[in-house]
């Protein structure tokens, strides 16, 4: 029988690289920063993930097909980037399948990029941003780098999964996650995620276009964050409200 | 399978795989019935993403409307328990703008309409306009109290 999930890799990767995930979440906030970062490093396709448990899609560039699922490399950085909504029976084989090769190719860090929704998000000028991580060292980086550590409650999806095979792998995982509006496009919190990854990794990214742009990502974004909002029900991503039974 | 892997199913297997099984059928009934694409090229219009959210009080509609001004949105009850939101676009786009070029239309408009699944107040309805989403409040009309004894 095939495996369930294949990540095959097109070109050499890097190793001792940090790996981002832009996977569709609340907001699309991952999505939309790491693509950013993926274009302001030009990063080009290095492997894509090959799965019957994705829908049968592929994404058209230029007029050639490529996987709705790819990883991206350059200039030290991995980065993992879906363009279609992952189907929430596929997150947990995906997720697992994306550190165990991580882990394989020797990241050294790995760093997801998401939202954290909150009521009254158009209210708020400077989205805050938390930060988790898989050890005690990382927690640790993060606030001495100024970052509010998320001390207690939920976490769900495809970040929550990464953190948790990377705590059990020993693998180093941090996750940013900004204040954030649920299912709509959030250009604003991504730009908010990508400043703290600066502070973290040293690496300076213009994002102005998010900000000034953001009307245009938000109008583009519309069909992927409709299809995502549907696969986060299903993973009753809303337990992230949820308040944890003991403290 | 070999005999050895055989293994008894249980009730609770049993229900488990019914639930399953009615989810994607309803699943599939929705897709069928709701599936549509998010905009009309006859009408030049896009359909905003939309959310309803009921509390105790009122019912909190939202819409995310970039590239919109305040006074250019519409927001209407066209029956007892659907509201119509309507807005002008600053300028209009194409579907060259998202990178699609085997489609032709333009796009001025959105408009969308939700369904309000409790009754409410129109007349005393409540909007704002922020960072490019459209809240409106409506509140709940009231039944009647039931005093505790």
């Amino acid at each position: 029988m095939s495996e369930p999930v294949r990540i095959v890799e097109r070109k050499p990767v890097l190793s001792n690289a940090t790996m981002l995930h832009g996977l569709p979440d609340v907001g699309l906030v991952g999505l939309i920063a790491t693509s950013h970062i993926i274009s302001q490093l030009q990063m080009g396709e290095i492997a894509y993930v090959d799965s019957e448990l994705l829908p049968p899609v592929v994404v058209l560039h230029e007029g050639l097909p490529y996987a709705p699922l790819r990883i991206f490399g350059n200039k030290g950085l991995i980065a993992t980037l879906s363009e279609a909504a992952i189907p929430a029976k596929a997150v947990p084989p995906i997720m697992r399948k994306l550190v165990e090769w991580g882990q394989a190719k020797k990241v050294k860090l790995m760093v997801s990029m998401g939202g954290m929704p909150v009521q009254d998000r158009q209210d708020i000028a400077e989205p805050k941003v938390y930060g988790a991580a898989s050890n005690q060292l990382l927690l640790k980086t993060l606030s001495d780098k100024g970052i509010e550590i998320l001390r207690g409650g939920f976490m769900v999806g495809p970040y929550a999964l990464i953190m948790r095979y990377c705590a059990e792998r020993n693998v180093p995982a941090i996750a940013l996650l900004a204040q954030s509006f649920y299912n709509y496009p959030d250009p604003e919190a991504a730009a908010a995620t990508i400043r703290e990854f600066s502070k973290i990794t040293g690496l300076n990214f213009d994002v102005s276009k998010l900000v000034e742009g953001g009307e245009q990502i938000r109008l583009r974004a519309r069909d992927v964050m409709k299809r995502t909002e549907q696969e986060l029900n299903r993973m009753k991503k809303t337990q992230e409200y949820d308040l944890p039974l003991y403290v | 399978m070999p005999e050895t892997k055989r293994r008894r199913r249980s009730l609770f297997d049993l229900i488990s795989d019914y639930v399953e099984d009615f989810e994607l059928l309803s699943e599939e009934m929705e897709r069928g019935f709701a599936e549509r694409p998010s905009w009309d090229t006859r009408s030049c219009c896009i359909e905003p993403l939309c959310s309803v959210f009921i509390a105790a009080d009122e019912v909190v509609v939202t819409a995310d409307l970039p590239n919109t001004d305040s006074e250019k949105i519409e927001v209407e009850q066209v029956d007892k328990d659907t509201l119509e939101i309507r807005a002008e676009m600053k300028r209009k786009v194409s579907f060259e703008e998202f990178g699609i070029t085997h489609r032709k239309g333009e796009f001025s408009f959105f408009r969308c309409q939700t369904r309000i699944p409790v009754a409410v107040d129109a007349k005393r309805m409540k909007t704002q306009f922020k960072r490019g989403i459209l809240e409106v409040h409506l509140p709940r009309k009231k039944g009647y109290r039931i005093k505790v004894e």
